[in-house]
């Protein structure tokens, strides 16, 4: 895992700040020109490959059912019918879909902060017994694959009464992302790349440890906590398999699970489909629009897809 | 640095003495880790041992009905369904997982070349890995349906000779096909997470010194050979970071096959993963006992390549 003050090359530098050309092959200049044309050439058409499907739904979206199986590019005629059965005929309806993501995803964006920058300070800067012990552990839930742990975790929240129609089933998903080793290893390397003079001039000031950490490295920890917010976001999101698992009422779901039941009862209308699809994408793609900066460095610095 | 300013009474230091500031440090430091610790108590390693437990049990939605020690996981092996998932996830896996590297590396060399519209492709290569999982399965099987744009598309490019005498009509239903649909799975995840793998590349090949191709350039080597000779084998520490990373996330296939398979894992089972094994006996079948068997013979499956993979590919370096 890379931090900030890693000496070597981060993903995020490799990317803002290319490597000029390697000088690859003595062929000559005709032969690197040769081969820049065709990298260029695959790079733009494999790039077109990844654009064309989302380009795709966003122009359904806009067509008659008919319609949306033509090859044609420009909807004729252009029409709202299928955001319309998105926003009034679903059930749930796109608002409700999308309401329950943002408060699934805004729960555990903040759980997540609040949780993985305390510990993730604790197990760099504080001393206190089991310290190295308790790390390891907390790296160890990341070999522990969600496959095996989901029928125990389903039945523990049973018994705990989360698995139920009554609103508290939230909880019972937030629980389960609240704080990802992920995010918490995050913040202990950021806060390990701190310099100490700030804590020892706060402790000069008579700063006790948990000032100190309000208000000296909290406020410094701005670009971890950026990535901490990117990361637990966009996966709690665009989760799907512990919110299929737990979620009990259709009025709670998430757009995801909204599109895979859909996917079943509306299978031929699909431009209402793909205005489902196109909500549940459109907030994240605003983010990564304004915040790109921030979601190429997260990427590099946890070094795992989520 | 400017001073902190302290005038609440959480400054402590100066009455309690060495002892006191040690003893506030730990119990700091302590409570700041205890949520978290507790978590991953109930929800990781407890939930490992009950699900062991789980295991060894006829275990209903009312809780457990009968003692029935390793007879789950005998009924396991005996399943046909089971095997039928394990080669299914193998399948997946041993396809999925050198194709998507393939890729993810091919695009990175690319990259590497120091081309510009550096920003676009990274955002472009970028955008699948932001969208749910239920939204690209979704779009992918509008796209592949009978009349979907793949086939329109095909159509059009004069495409279908070919895809005709490999077997395939003119409006195939390629993820309603048990021959095809695994197969179309494969390539959309190939394609969706080729992105993530160009840029763990990126990372290892700006970190090769430009001194080893200059030299390679005088001794006359080719662009293929030095790839070859040099680049490739270079490369150990991320291909195995990639390929552990990748055969892990691969063994967990379930969102894109339930979507697309829903929970039966059509057609005929051949969309049926381990993942979605293991759901369909817990929540559809209640038969928790025997889900949670299935989920301790994957992990040990899991558990043993990844030693495996050590052993082959050398240690993984460190970070």
């Amino acid at each position: 895992m890379t931090g900030p003050a890693e000496p070597t090359v981060t993903a995020a530098e490799a990317i803002v700040a290319p490597s000029p050309p390697t000088t690859v092959g003595a062929a000559g200049d005709s032969g690197r020109k040769v081969r820049r044309t065709i990298g260029y050439a695959l790079l733009i058409g494999y790039a077109f490959l990844m654009l064309i499907p989302f380009l795709w739904q966003l122009i359904t979206s806009f067509k008659t059912n008919p319609d949306a199986l033509r090859l044609t590019v420009v909807p004729s005629p252009f029409t709202l019918q299928g955001w319309q059965t998105g926003f009034l005929t679903l059930d749930p309806s796109i608002p409700q879909l999308f309401l329950n993501s943002v408060i699934i995803a805004g729960a555990v964006t903040l759980t997540n902060l609040v949780l993985a920058s305390t510990a993730g300070y604790a197990f760099a800067r504080l001393r206190f017994p089991l310290r190295e012990f308790l790390f390891i552990a907390v790296l160890g839930t990341l070999m522990i694959p969600d496959q095996l742990r989901f029928v125990p975790v389903y039945l523990i929240e049973r018994q705990l009464g989360l698995i139920t129609r009554n609103p508290i089933n939230y909880v019972g998903v937030v629980l389960i992302l609240a704080v990802e080793a992920q995010q918490l290893f995050l913040m202990r390397q950021y806060f390990l790349s701190m310099p100490r003079d700030l804590e020892e001039a706060a402790k000069i000031d008579g700063a006790g440890h948990v000032t100190t950490f309000l208000r000296v490295m909290l406020p410094l920890a701005g670009p971890a906590l950026a990535a901490v917010s990117i990361l637990a976001f966009q996966g709690a999101w665009n989760g799907f398999f512990w919110p299929l698992l737990i979620l009990q009422s259709q009025d709670h779901w998430t757009l995801p699970l909204g599109l895979f039941s859909f996917r079943s009862e509306f299978r031929t209308d699909w431009p209402a489909l793909m205005s489902v699809t196109v909500a549940a994408i459109l907030p994240i793609l605003a983010m990564y629009v304004f915040f790109q900066k921030y979601f190429v460095q997260s990427v590099a610095s946890s070094g795992v897809k989520g | 640095m400017a001073a902190v300013t302290v005038g609440t009474s959480s400054g402590r230091s100066a009455g309690r003495g060495i002892r006191g500031e040690r003893r506030a440090e730990m119990l700091t430091g302590l409570a700041f880790v205890f949520i978290p610790l507790l978590l991953y108590v109930f929800l990781y390693f407890g939930a490992m041992v009950y699900a062991a437990y789980i295991s060894l049990w006829r275990w209903g939605l009312r809780g457990p009905r009968a003692f029935l020690g390793i007879h789950n996981y005998e009924q396991v092996f005996g399943d046909p369904i089971f095997w039928k998932a394990v080669t299914n996830t193998l399948y997946y896996v041993a396809v999925w997982v050198p194709l998507t590297m393939a890729l993810g590396l091919f695009l990175a060399v690319i990259v590497n070349q120091g081309l510009r519209g550096q920003t676009f492709f990274r955002a472009a290569f970028y955008f699948p890995t932001l969208a749910s999982s239920a939204a690209i399965t979704v779009v992918w099987i509008f796209l592949l349906q009978p009349d979907g744009l793949f086939n329109s598309a095909r159509a059009v490019a004069g495409l279908n000779p070919i895809f005709q005498a490999l077997g395939y009509t003119d409006n195939f239903n390629w993820l309603g096909s048990s021959r095809t649909a695994m197969n179309a799975i494969i390539l959309l995840n190939a394609w969706t997470t080729s992105g993530t793998v160009m840029l763990f590349y990126l990372t290892f090949l700006q970190q090769i010194s430009r001194d080893i191709y200059e030299a390679a350039a005088i001794d006359g080597a080719g662009a293929w050979q030095t790839f070859r000779r040099i680049t490739f084998p270079l490369l150990r520490p991320a291909h195995f970071f990639v390929a552990t990373l990748l055969v892990i996330g691969g063994f967990k296939l379930f969102d894109q096959a339930i979507i697309a398979g829903g929970r039966g894992g059509e057609p005929s089972n051949s969309l049926t993963t381990i993942v979605l094994f293991i759901y369909r006996s817990a929540i559809t079948d209640s038969e928790f006992g025997y889900a949670a068997a299935v989920g301790v013979v994957l992990f040990a499956i899991i558990f043993t390549l990844t030693l495996a993979q050590r052993r082959i590919f050398g240690e993984a370096p460190s970070w």
